[in-house]
This record gives structure tokens, C-alpha cells and sequence, in this order.
């Protein structure tokens, strides 16, 4: 293990020099940033915002339709002086990252171990999944009358709108996850005499993880993009509120800056994930 | 291949868009009119019931639903309705905002047709420092409940609020979840079915000179086009509220049966609305006309709106026109009243 933690090493971006392929050819989304590729992106974005400002300036696009980037800029500096609704801009985000941060949290604790079990027992999986197949397609906006009569109009509902849009893909992944895992191997690994548990924390864990990471980041874009539906129930700050009651006034800058802060902090909450995955599962994408 | 294909589908297109604009232009009259409409008891209902609108215009009046005032904005943002009935202060927000919407009416004053519903123990604006209320946001109930707690010098601060939808309101309130909610027929009479008491009305707002209204509002491009059709509305209009002031409980009746709800809820929501006649609206006191329009009741009504919203924030200060004067065109009422 410590040998293959050690040829990781060279592979990981900031000891690639930009430009120069890396000596592995699975790590495609660490190569991808530095180098020409990015330049590419690059370019890209700055097309689009040149289009986008132009629209506005050149009134190809009413902006009160779609406000160009200038106008969302000194929206922004409105509201970064000011706050919405007398709640400051960057409280709006943190709520919302807070109430996310807090469903995803326990939908990993409880939704990692039940998927793990779900996928070993086909007794387990036989009894949940009729009902995490049923509710998984659902849109979740269809929950929210429900869910006022259910949990209120607090913290409560909000959460639960979060946290059940990201268990159930966190079950699923993880039921795969720990399917994929080889029986040969963990046949292997019980002729030498490993017990029950250090099947698990041996065999089936590591193997497990990288699938498992990989559903987490799935579920938790999944979860934050029902923020918004979490919102819609009588929340008075947050990002995803900020959106909707912007909306009712027209007040379409607002929205636009909203819905680019929920994009980046999405994206962040994306990119901590990543890093998060490549420290604790370097060996992921490696198969010994 | 592809590129001929593309060509086609663009030429068919362009000469699709150019036939209908021709045929709009030579019959006058659009195959279909787009009326945006709360679903609750009001008079212009009867219209509906008996087809009046679609009679006097000699086309389809198709009547789009919507939640509370604020949607209304976006269905104009769209293009998706053409007049709509709905409340003053989304109306001064939306005009701020430079949506191509005009003021075409007034018909109704509100007055005890949105209250503040509040439980037991709860009997004045006072007492709800420490509880949570509930309005619809971007609403008139809105606007009516923030300029009452300021006017009775409450403090703000204390008391808790959050916007829900009028349905969602009633959900909160069975669960206990609130303590008082602002809102208007038919479910403020839920709420007082269930324990609430009313504790203030949008008219106690009049003798200090607040004016909460509905408003008749046109797309601006569909007036320009169809002068003539939005003032057949205004008459119709008119016909209807004369309809109800002849015969209040046969309306109250035909509207409860239409809409499905308790004729109590009807009737006390129809009779909690002031209705100003045509004659009446063109007067300073309501919309004015002319030279009086710039300082009329409802000119500076829409204003005092607008900077209140401004005040808590929703509205952009430098989006406030200075007058709000030319967005009320009084031209429809006034040809209106003279064809009567």
C-alpha cells in the first residue's frame, strides 16, 4: 500500500508541470486544469460574458430579461454594502451552505452505511429498495405541501427537502459501490483467515470508497440543487430565498447574482469534495 | 445538406411570423384575450360566468391563474397575459422595474376584504411582538401589514415574519406554526374557521390616508395594438359591478357556485371591496385625469408604495419614477365613460 501511495505522488497537478501530459493516463480531471486545456476554458467563459455584456449594452436583450454582467456586478456591490432584506450578503450564502453542509452530513452517515449493507445483504436490499426506487425519481417540489403539513414551516422542512434528495442517490451509489467489489477478492482475502470485519476494513472498504466518493459528489450537486425547493418553504434568508423573492419583485439582478453564487458555491462544495477524495482515497482509479 | 435543411426551416419560420403579424393587423381583434385572475371571489367573475368579455370583444378570453400578485409580473415579463386584476404594490414594483405595463383602472378598493387574522389572546398589532405572521409575499396584505405595525409603532423587530402562499398560510396556521397571517378572501375565513379572530382590516389604513387597491393593468404593446378592446373591458367591467351593486346575494351566489366555495366566503369578500365608478375614478380622488392626474390619491398612492418597498429594501431607490403619473393612462376610462 505505502509503495502505491508513493507513485501517486508525481501524478497530482501541482507537480505536473502545466503543459506536460501527466504520466498517468486515468487522472484526465487533474490534468485537465493547468495547461492549454484550461486556457481553453478560459477563453470560453470570456467569450460568453463578452456576448452576454454586449446583449445588454447593444439592447439586443431587454435587460430586464437578462440583466448583463455589468448590472449584476453593481448588484452586487449593492448588496455586499448593503445585504438583502436586511441580511447580509454573505450571511444569505453561509445559511444556505449551512443548512446543505447539514443535510448532506447525515445523509453520508446514514445513507453510506445503509447502501454498504444493502449492497452485502440481498435481504437488506430486497426490503429498502422498492421504496428508495420509488422515491429517487420523485421531484422533490412535489413533497413541499406535504412537507409543511409534516415537519412545519421551520428548519425542519428545509432539511428534510435537502437530505432526502441527497440519501437516496447516496444509497444507491454506495449499494453499488460495495456490489462492485470483487467476490474473488474477499474470497481471497477469507482463505487467509480475515475475519468478518477485516473483510470489511480491508477488502471491502477500500474498494468501496472511490465509488462511494464518487456517488457522494453526484449526490451532494443533486441535494444542492433542491436548495431551492428547500427554500420555497417559508425561509426568510438564504441564497435559494434570496432567488425566489427577488423573482416576485422582478428584480432580475438579484436572481442572476444569485443563481451565480449558488453555481460557485456549488462548485466549491464540489471542488473541496475532490480534494477531500484524492487525500483520503489516493489509491482510487488504481486498481493492484 | 444540413445548411439547406437549416435554410428552409428559417425561411419557413420568417414567413410564418410575417403571415400572422398580417393577419392581426386586418381583423383587429385577437383570436384569443389572456386575463390573469387570483381565482378568488370578485366581481369581474360574473364576466366569466356569463362570457360577457368574450361577447363584447368577439374573441376567446382565456383566464390564466395565478398564486399572488408577484407572479402576475412575471406573466407580463413573458408575454403570457394581456390585462390582469391584481394588487397595488406589486404593480408600483413591477412599473419600477420599467415592465411595459399601464394602469388602466381601479376597480376595487380594498377594505375588508384582506384582514389580519390572528389567534385567540392576540387583539391588537401590539401584542404580536414576540409571535410569527404570515403574508404573501410582494402582496398588498403585505404592504398593508408593514405600513399598520409602522404606523402603531410596533416594534418591527420583534415580530417574526415569513411569506407563504395563501394556501400554504392556512397549512401553517392548522399546524400552529403561526400566530397571525395577513391575507385576503376566501382564506381569511378559514382561518377564522379555525380559531382566528380578526385584529385589523386594510380600510383602518384609510383614515390615515393609505390607499391599498386593485388595479386593472394592460400589457402596454397589447393596448397600443387593441385600443378599443380594452375599453369594451372597462365597460363590461363596470356592467358587472352595477350587475353586483343590483343584486349583491344573486352574484355572491353565482360566484360561490363558480368558484366552488362557501357562499359566506363570497359574500363577505365581494361586499369587503370598495367599488368606484368610472365617472368616480377620473376624479383627484382616485386616478384623476389630465392635469389632475400627476397629484391624485392614487398617483401618490403608487409613489408612497413604491418608496415604502424601497425602504425595506425590495426596490431599487433610482428604479422609482418620479411621478407615477405616466404609467396611468386614463384615455380607456375616459372613452369608456363617454360611449356609456
Amino acid at each position: 500500500m505505502s509503495l502505491e501511495t508513493l507513485s501517486v505522488v508525481p501524478a497530482l497537478p501541482e507537480e505536473v508541470a502545466p503543459g506536460r501530459p501527466g504520466p498517468s493516463g486515468r487522472s484526465l480531471i487533474w490534468r485537465a486544469w493547468p495547461g492549454p486545456r484550461a486556457r481553453i476554458s478560459l477563453a470560453a467563459v470570456a467569450l460568453v460574458l463578452t456576448l452576454w455584456q454586449l446583449s445588454g449594452s447593444l439592447r439586443w436583450i431587454d435587460p430586464l430579461l437578462l440583466p448583463p454582467p455589468s448590472d449584476i456586478w453593481v448588484a452586487a456591490q449593492e448588496l455586499l454594502q448593503s445585504g438583502y432584506r436586511q441580511t447580509p450578503l454573505w450571511q444569505h450564502v453561509a445559511i444556505s451552505a449551512g443548512r446543505a453542509v447539514a443535510a448532506f452530513l447525515v445523509a453520508i452517515v446514514v445513507g453510506v452505511p445503509l447502501g454498504l449493507g444493502m449492497g452485502r445483504w440481498p435481504t437488506l436490499a430486497a426490503v429498502f429498495d422498492p421504496f428508495v426506487q420509488f422515491l429517487r425519481p420523485l421531484p422533490k417540489i412535489a413533497l413541499i405541501p406535504l412537507v409543511i403539513v409534516w415537519f412545519g414551516i421551520g428548519e425542519g422542512a428545509k432539511f428534510f427537502l435537502i437530505f432526502i434528495s441527497s440519501f437516496l442517490s447516496i444509497v444507491v451509489g454506495a449499494a453499488a459501490a460495495a456490489q462492485g467489489v470483487s467476490q474473488a477478492r474477499i474470497r481471497a482475502a477469507q482463505t487467509l483467515g480475515a475475519s468478518p470485519r477485516q473483510v470489511f476494513s480491508h477488502v471491502l472498504l477500500p474498494d468501496a470508497l472511490p465509488g462511494i466518493f464518487t456517488s457522494v459528489r453526484l449526490s451532494v450537486g443533486i441535494g444542492w440543487t433542491s436548495l431551492i425547493a428547500a427554500e420555497m418553504v417559508a425561509a426568510n434568508a438564504g441564497l435559494g430565498w434570496m432567488v425566489i423573492n427577488a423573482g416576485t419583485y422582478l428584480r432580475t439582478d438579484v436572481v442572476l447574482l444569485g443563481i451565480v453564487l449558488l453555481g460557485l458555491t456549488g462548485y466549491l462544495f464540489d471542488a473541496l469534495l475532490l480534494l477531500a477524495q484524492r487525500r483520503l482515497v489516493p489509491w482510487a482509479g488504481r486498481d493492484a | 445538406m444540413r445548411r439547406q435543411l437549416f435554410r428552409q426551416v428559417l425561411s419557413l419560420l420568417l414567413a410564418c411570423t410575417a403571415l400572422s403579424g398580417a393577419a392581426a393587423h386586418a381583423e383587429a381583434v385577437p383570436d384569443e384575450v389572456r386575463f390573469a385572475y387570483a381565482g378568488g371571489p370578485r366581481v369581474w367573475i360574473l364576466g366569466k360566468i356569463d362570457g360577457a368579455f368574450d361577447k363584447a370583444f368577439g374573441a376567446r378570453v382565456k383566464w390564466v391563474p395565478f398564486a399572488s400578485g408577484a407572479d402576475v409580473l412575471t406573466l407580463f415579463a413573458a408575454k403570457e397575459i394581456d390585462i390582469a386584476r391584481f394588487g397595488s404594490s406589486p404593480a408600483a414594483a413591477g412599473i419600477a422595474r420599467k415592465l411595459p405595463i399601464e394602469v388602466i383602472g381601479v376597480p376595487e378598493v380594498i377594505a375588508t376584504s384582506e384582514r389580519l387574522i390572528a389567534r385567540q389572546g392576540i387583539t391588537g398589532l401590539k401584542d404580536l411582538e414576540g409571535h410569527a405572521v404570515a403574508y404573501p409575499a410582494n402582496s398588498t396584505a403585505q404592504y398593508a401589514f408593514e405600513v399598520a405595525v409602522k404606523l402603531a409603532k410596533v416594534d418591527r423587530s420583534k415580530i417574526r415574519t415569513v411569506t407563504l402562499k395563501p394556501a400554504e398560510i392556512v397549512s401553517a396556521w392548522k399546524r400552529g406554526d403561526i400566530d397571525a397571517a395577513y391575507v385576503w378572501g376566501p382564506f381569511t375565513q378559514e382561518l377564522e374557521a379555525s380559531g382566528g379572530k380578526e385584529i385589523f382590516a386594510t380600510r383602518d389604513l384609510q383614515k390615515d390616508g393609505v390607499l391599498v387597491f386593485n388595479n386593472f393593468v394592460v400589457r402596454k404593446e397589447f393596448a397600443d395594438k387593441y385600443p378599443e378592446l380594452v375599453v369594451k373591458f372597462l365597460r363590461v367591467v363596470q356592467d358587472k359591478v352595477d350587475q353586483y351593486k343590483k343584486d349583491p346575494e344573486g352574484s355572491a351566489q353565482a360566484i360561490a357556485k363558480h368558484l366552488d366555495i362557501p357562499l359566506e366566503t363570497a359574500r363577505s369578500t365581494l361586499a369587503g371591496l370598495q367599488y368606484p365608478s368610472l365617472a368616480e375614478q377620473l376624479t383627484p380622488a382616485y386616478i384623476g385625469q389630465d392635469a389632475s392626474k400627476a397629484n391624485s390619491r392614487i398617483a401618490r398612492a403608487y409613489k408612497d408604495t413604491a418608496n415604502f418597498l424601497a425602504e425595506i429594501g425590495e426596490v431599487r431607490r433610482a428604479d422609482i419614477p418620479e411621478s407615477y403619473a405616466p404609467y396611468l393612462n386614463t384615455q380607456y376610462l375616459q372613452r369608456a365613460l363617454a360611449g356609456k
